[in-house]
């Protein structure tokens, strides 16, 4: 969602959920383009609609409506058989040492975000691209009260020379067992890292867990290329490397930064087309 | 020596009050205070290797910064009273207009300011000419600016533009950091340079400023 908006034109600055308010169709053209590319679950533009998030940028007091907003937009163009998930991201806020925030405060964070989402009749929640696996327990409890639907909590993790962990040095056996504990239907990781180096991790994460495992990579890094931002990953290569994850134990995947509709349509196309 | 030991325990464990009671003690027995320094530095700088290494985590990392903050609130005004040069340079700091990763910035300014570099943080999402007023106002010698979004990082040539603009580019050394940013862009925009990691943005900012 977030590379397709800024391909669309939003701004540094602007949060992306505003979008919701100020170019709905935009909004509803990209949730679009995933269902035709094939996809079962689309996730709302919500990522950084909490309101520690929102505040960060100066849109503190827009919370119910962007969120709301985000869920309608997507309510237009979901197919029968499909879902809709309600995207929470982090809050951008640490916990002590490393930033100021509270428990309690993040509690009130995701649960602001989470009820109104619920509110709104999202199919499931995805929790994503979490760092603290503290702040991702936070979030998928604070998503289990608000309403009973799965709750699929996705980690960032970073390769280390010791292995996978995230920045904040939980490890994937941590993150599984206290996201299980903790009641999450699906769990896994996003962000980051790139379809290649995300195949050596879902094995580990298979060890670690019976959840069904959720493998959402970016295509590749970054580039800087005259002024634009390309990512060098190609659908065909990066569907390659999904397969081989789904052969790996991945159940439930997709692209994060840098995919965009067709990467989607490819796997779609592949993996649909193993299953018949 | 057992007490370099102990220094280096303190900011590796994060050990605020120990790292405390050391410069404490430091000051009452009369011990050099550049050495002293040089010995906490060291650790620290250890720390941020162990950090690139995948042996520390933010955590680790940001509790052994503190506790050599801590140490050197307590060294410092000995530095001063001394009168001996100790103090490297005013530094501005922050992430970029749009961009409100602050992670790697704030890790680089505590690393800087534990080295004995006077830091001023701007946050994150920092407008362009903040950071120009803010350099101005205080007489700093070193602008970091950091994006983390291919997207927010020509924010960082346009703070360089602004500085040609007004005639005061030459009066700053520049580094620019964040994950996305490359050699090839720091020329491209006419930096002053980049660097890996924050133990390395700290040797690069000593190089630049001739500290």
């Amino acid at each position: 969602m977030g590379s397709r908006l800024i391909d669309l034109g939003l701004q540094p600055g602007i949060p992306p959920e505003s979008w919701n308010t100020t170019h709905p169709e935009e909004i509803k053209k990209i949730h679009l383009e995933y269902y035709n590319a094939g996809s079962d679950i689309v996730l709302t533009n919500t990522f950084g609609g909490s309101r520690l998030k929102l505040e960060a940028h100066g849109h503190g007091d827009r919370v119910r409506e962007y969120n709301t907003r985000a869920v309608e937009i997507a309510k237009n163009v979901c197919p029968p058989n499909a879902y809709i998930a309600g995207d929470i991201g982090p809050s951008g806020k640490f916990l002590p040492p490393v930033g100021s925030i509270t428990e309690q405060e993040l509690i009130e964070n995701f649960t602001e975000q989470a009820t109104i989402l619920a509110e709104a009749n999202v199919d499931l929640f995805f929790i994503e691209t979490m760092v603290d696996l503290k702040e991702a327990e936070i979030a998928v409890n604070a998503a289990k009260k608000a309403v009973d639907i799965p709750v699929f909590a996705s980690m960032t993790y970073k390769k280390t020379k010791r292995g996978f962990f995230t920045i904040m040095g939980n490890s994937i056996e941590q993150c599984s067992e206290v996201l299980e504990k903790a009641g999450t239907d699906a769990i896994g990781a996003n962000c980051t890292i790139s379809s290649e180096e995300m195949i050596d991790l879902i094995p580990l994460i298979a060890n670690s867990t019976d959840l069904p495992i959720i493998a959402k990579p970016n295509a590749g890094q970054p580039q800087l290329v005259e002024g634009k931002t390309i990512y060098l990953s190609k659908p065909a290569e990066f569907t390659q490397d999904i397969q081989q994850m789904i052969k790996n134990g991945a159940t439930i995947v997709g692209g994060c930064c840098g995919s965009n509709p067709k990467f989607i349509s490819e796997i779609s196309k592949k993996i649909k087309r193993e299953k018949q | 020596m057992i007490i370099e030991k102990e220094y280096k325990e303190a900011i590796l464990n994060g050990n605020i009050s120990l790292a405390e009671s050391l410069a404490k003690k430091a000051i009452d027995d009369n011990l050099e205070i550049n050495l002293v320094i040089d010995q906490f530095s060291e650790a620290i700088r250890e720390a941020g290797d162990l950090f690139e290494e995948g042996e520390f985590f933010l955590p680790e990392l940001m509790r052994s910064a503190e506790a050599m903050k801590a140490a050197m609130a307590i060294l410092e005004p000995k530095i001063m009273e001394s009168k001996e040069d100790r103090f490297l340079g005013k530094i501005v700091i922050g992430t970029i207009e749009g961009d409100i990763h602050d992670i790697g910035k704030t890790l680089v300014a505590a690393i800087m300011s534990a080295e004995g570099f006077e830091v001023f943080d701007l946050g994150a999402d920092v407008p362009v000419d903040k950071f120009i007023d803010k350099a101005e106002e205080v007489g700093a010698q070193l602008i970091c600016i950091s994006a983390l979004l291919t997207t927010t990082m020509v924010g960082q040539k346009r703070l360089i533009d602004n500085l040609k603009k007004r005639n005061i580019r030459d009066k700053y050394k520049i580094l620019i950091g964040g994950a996305p940013v490359s050699r090839k862009w720091v020329e491209e925009i006419g930096a002053d340079g980049s660097a890996e990691n924050a133990v390395s943005a700290v040797k690069l900012a000593r190089k630049l400023l001739e500290v």
